[in-house]
């Protein structure tokens, strides 16, 4: 996508980060727009959602299994002030989604992912 | 160093009483001089002291200017900072300058209801403020400032229990967890109506410019930033807190704290989410929210702790480390896995028990945690560490790839 122009779509792309159980649905449906780190989670590509990708973000957004995502409308990226959009992959690989047809909606959680824990911050030290 | 929340009595002399402190300070202005409070605030440049140090006035403008509903202010004194004492000392020594500011607070904003919310470790703080609201509510208060029904939390000993979301989730549900913001605190906040979170320090600050003008608030400081600030110092002869005029310069408070200046040794600035910076660096630091940025460094809560050279910069990392990731509230995953992650490998170096690419990998963790967790907690944990892997630099390489800690003069280091 070198020497491409990346329009600007006004939107960004938040995430519920304590509704985010890492199913990692958001990198299949998105990978232009989403990584994921090396528990799952995902990274978001700086800057707002470009122009092109927009649909495919709305469709990342609808389909995370715990609804953790969602679009914001922002100001358009100034130049000076906002990160302009960017992509992680040139270009979007066949998704499990799109082999996916007449499937079962969503695959279970991966077994092999502990569940989040740690100490409970009720407890006194 | 200009004392004004501290002056008058020593801090060790207990709580003041209502009575001293109107003979010491005066009376608050009355109703019609405190309708410009906001103006004034925003005019004095006052800087939030929880750790944010987000402008005063604008906060207070933006819950005052709500478009309805009732709004609520909660007095921030959780201070779970373990470098940082200077909350609960106020708390303790000047709790009136705490009720003033809060009181002016919800006068300001129209609140109806007010929070004060002290760290259950505070325990001297919390009946000196228990003491202070008797007073008040048995005599008349202060510039004759409407009532506000205000009750006293205390929340659960945490690190994030203090962060402002997490305060309103325990008013609201008895949960100190941070929530996901937005909603932020000022638009839904205790019970589910505007809450202005303020530090008490902050607060303090509000009623003296309430009393004196913004005008006598710029008078002190020497940078950018005016007024004073209180500061925690630790690690040299001499630990405490006390009020220094912003600008004052870090190697100023070595040389009150009893720390030679030609040790010149790293100093940990604004608190375990702050900055590690070299002692060449900070000696001529200047401790200004603004300046600090700028260099890099942070002013955080106001913590300067001086490291030495006796001890282990990168042991001290790894346990600095290891409480941040327990202090997570566990609700979100890349500060679960990833805090726990940077914790067990910074343990790892330090006791001379290192993963091969270990180093590598904590150099990436540092870049790559931020910005995503629900609160902050991720972000100020990886700008730590990464200050720490660039000022000990040398240490963490020679831990890596030597097993040498430089510190024992390169000795093994045991396990």
């Amino acid at each position: 996508m070198s020497g491409r122009r990346v329009v600007d779509s006004g939107y960004r792309i938040e995430i519920d980060r304590i509704a985010c159980d890492a199913y990692g649905a958001c990198a299949e449906l998105l990978p232009e727009g989403i990584d994921l780190d090396e528990w799952g989670y995902p990274i978001l590509a700086p800057g707002n959602v470009p122009a092109h990708l927009l649909d495919l973000a709305k469709r990342a957004v609808d389909g995370c299994p715990v609804l953790a995502l969602r679009l914001v409308k922002v100001a358009r990226a100034r130049e000076a002030d906002t990160p302009p959009p960017t992509v992680f992959a040139a270009r979007r690989p066949e998704t499990r989604l799109d082999r996916m047809e007449g499937m079962p909606p969503w695959p279970p959680r991966p077994a092999n992912r502990p569940p989040k824990r740690g100490p409970d911050p009720t407890r006194r030290r | 160093m200009t004392a004004r929340l501290l002056s008058g009595p020593s801090t060790t002399a207990g709580a003041e009483t209502l009575a001293d402190h109107l003979a010491r300070l005066g009376d608050l202005p009355g109703r019609a001089d405190r309708a410009h409070l906001i103006a004034m605030l925003d005019a004095a440049g006052l800087l939030g002291r929880g750790g944010a140090g987000f402008p005063v006035g604008r906060k207070w403008g933006s819950v005052a200017g709500r478009a309805k509903g009732e709004a609520v202010v909660l007095a921030n004194g959780a201070e779970g900072e373990p470098l940082s004492h200077k909350d609960r000392v106020l708390m303790a020594s000047r709790p009136h300058l705490v009720l003033d500011g809060l009181e002016l607070a919800a006068e300001a904003v129209g609140a109806r209801r007010a929070v004060l919310y002290v760290g259950s470790e505070h325990a001297e703080a919390r009946a000196a403020l228990e003491r202070a609201l008797a007073e008040r509510a048995a005599g008349r208060t202060p510039g004759r400032l409407p009532r506000v029904p205000t009750t006293l939390v205390t929340p659960p000993v945490s690190y994030l229990a203090g962060e402002e979301s997490a305060a309103v989730h325990f008013v609201n549900a008895g949960d100190p967890r941070p929530t996901t913001v937005p909603p932020r605190p000022y638009e839904k906040g205790v019970a589910g109506r505007p809450t202005l979170v303020q530090n008490v320090e902050t607060l303090a600050h509000a009623a003296l410019i309430a009393r004196y003008g913004d005008a006598w608030y710029r008078e002190a400081g020497r940078a950018e930033t005016r007024g004073t600030a209180l500061v925690t110092v630790s690690g040299g002869m001499r630990p405490g807190v006390l009020e220094v005029d912003l600008g004052t310069t870090v190697g100023e408070l070595a040389e009150w704290s009893g720390v030679s200046a030609s040790v010149g040794s790293p100093v940990l600035l604004g608190g375990y989410f702050g900055t590690i910076v070299a002692g060449a660096n900070a000696w001529r630091l200047p401790l200004d929210p603004v300046a600090m940025r700028c260099d890099g460094a942070a002013f955080g809560a106001g913590v300067v702790a001086f490291l030495g050279d006796e001890a282990c910069g990168v042991a001290t990392t790894a346990r600095i480390m290891d409480y941040m990731a327990g202090s997570s509230a566990a609700q979100c995953g890349p500060c679960v896995f990833g805090l726990r992650a940077i914790a067990d490998a910074s343990a790892r170096v330090a006791t001379g028990q290192p993963h091969q690419d270990d180093l590598a990998r904590l150099r990436g963790w540092s870049q790559s945690l931020a910005g995503r967790g629900a609160c902050r907690l991720p972000d100020g944990t990886t700008a730590l560490l990464a200050t720490s892997l660039r000022v000990y630099e040398a240490d963490w390489t020679s831990h890596q790839h030597h097993r040498r800690c430089s510190v024992r003069q390169g000795a093994r280091v045991v396990q």
